[in-house]
């Protein structure tokens, strides 16, 4: 599935959603949660288990908010998006999206600020376990009583956010030096391979959505 | 030619009002190579950044005065921690090497040619096809220099280059410093390594407080204003220390031929 070209990776990742909404609930949303949630298993089961994971307090809150029906047919669909998104996150390597996108005569500085939203979280993720494992070092807890637990949340939380903040600045001018700039036309170095049955497939799916939509205005 | 000019430059950060750098004048031609040193806060990396076209183009804030620069290839720079220096977008150290000749639009078999260059000049050719993301401190602060070297920049900046790397890395760093001049690149660097500073070069910088205090050649180092203001060699400090008179010896070597003399 990584070999696909990340335009269809993408393409792939927001039909799903798009059907989801488009398709009669709750048959619509199922079909389109079960082909989402399957795609993330052929990442690994810990995606799928990050997706099960971020969707279920959206069914908590539905599930307070609404009756049954509506419920399983709004968390079908979010459950569907949820799984897109991080079954996308965990199989294209922003790189590559970058090169594709370069290829497809995109500006690097665009490029890079898609790849980037992709990278964030794996970036995010590390920098918060170092900031843990450094409070823990001195003493932090995170065990106990739930005023505890918050004040230990705050702990790590805050230095996040600020050597997130800290960090795009030098980022910057690194990106900057490195002649990162809006208009840049860069070279792709190794442009992934777009083949013709991709790109026929891409625009199955975007008729399959057109289709979709007028079905449903009908 | 390689030129790079500030005339009674005065720079102030966003929000602030004292000048982080002030009423400065500085030339810098190809093949020479500058240092600037000072106290954290005397405004070295801000006068890097400001040659750069970095201050106030991209950090914002005011700048006063005039500052340009001729040169037949990129101005670019170097900064102390590697980490966020990373481009990202790169699988390999190869690709993050290739980063910026990428971004300057240049031929594939010209990126492919200075990337290799610029790998065997840092010594990173059993590093190439790792990925950048697991590299050490001061493997990765190689892997940026590469990629800055890869640019072929008519002007490179240096904010202690130095502060990841080991002492054999540093020495290869220095020693690259002079090759780098000595092919026309022109070198500004700030750095607290002021016991390399001699052999590598030819003019030092004093900053305080935002402000030129003095200028001059690496002998500099070894004056009574410098060492007493803990800016000058280990040697003159020691010798200084030791009650021995002025003028302090610069290096080691020095210090043996007025030992012999005396």
């Amino acid at each position: 599935m990584t070999r696909l070209h990340p335009f269809t990776l993408l393409a792939i990742a927001g039909a799903l959603p798009a059907l989801a909404w488009l398709l009669p609930a709750p048959v619509g949303g199922l079909a389109t949660a079960v082909v989402a949630l399957g795609l993330t298993l052929t990442g690994g089961a810990r995606l799928t288990r990050t997706a099960v994971l971020t969707a279920a307090p959206f069914w908590l809150f539905l599930l307070l908010l609404h009756d049954l029906p509506t419920s399983i047919a709004i968390g079908l669909r979010v459950t569907t998006m949820v799984a897109s998104f991080v079954w996308v996150v965990g199989a294209l390597p922003p790189p590559r999206l970058v090169e594709a996108m370069v290829a497809a005569g995109w500006s690097a500085s665009v490029a890079y600020v898609f790849a980037a939203t992709l990278a964030a979280a794996p970036v995010l993720r590390a920098r918060a376990r170092r900031i843990a494992d450094a409070q823990r070092c001195r003493g932090l807890s995170a065990r106990g009583g739930l005023a505890h637990r918050l004040r230990a949340l705050w702990a790590l939380a805050l230095p996040l956010i600020l050597s997130s903040l800290h960090e795009v600045d030098e980022r910057a001018l690194a990106l900057e030096t490195r002649r990162l700039v809006p208009g840049a036309r860069r070279t792709p170095l190794s442009p992934p391979p777009d083949r013709g049955a991709e790109r026929l497939a891409r625009w199955g799916l975007v008729a399959a959505c057109a289709a979709a939509l007028g079905w449903r205005l009908r | 030619m390689t030129r790079l000019t500030l005339e009674r430059v005065t720079f102030r950060y966003p929000a602030t009002e004292a000048p982080a750098l002030e009423d400065v004048s500085l030339e810098v031609r190809g093949g020479e190579v500058v240092a600037l040193v000072g106290s954290v806060g005397a405004g070295a990396s801000t006068l890097l950044l400001v040659a750069g076209d970095l201050a106030p183009r991209v950090v914002g804030g005011r700048l006063e005065g005039r500052v340009s620069f001729d040169g037949e290839g990129p101005r670019a720079i170097v900064l102390p921690a590697p980490w966020t220096q990373l481009s990202g977008m790169a699988f390999t150290v190869w690709d993050e090497v290739a980063f910026g000749p990428a971004n300057l639009g240049l031929p594939r078999d010209e990126i492919s040619r200075q990337v290799d260059q610029a790998v065997a000049r840092l010594d990173l050719e059993a590093l190439t096809s790792r990925d950048p993301t697991t590299l050490s401190g001061g493997e990765l602060q190689r892997v940026i220099v590469a990629g800055i070297l890869a640019m072929r920049p008519a002007l490179l900046l240096l904010d202690e280059p130095t502060a990841e790397l080991d002492p054999v890395g540093a020495r290869t760093l220095w020693k690259l410093v002079r090759t780098l001049a000595g092919e026309g690149t022109a070198i500004v660097m700030a750095t607290s390594e002021l016991d390399a500073l001699p052999a590598i070069t030819d003019r030092v910088v004093w900053l305080e407080r935002g402000r030129v205090a003095a200028t001059g050649p690496a002998a500099l180092l070894a004056s009574d204003a410098l060492v007493v203001a803990n800016m000058g060699t280990t040697v003159a400090a020691v010798w200084r220390a030791a009650g021995l008179p002025p003028p302090y010896p610069l290096t080691v070597a020095h210090a043996a031929q007025r030992w012999e003399r005396r």
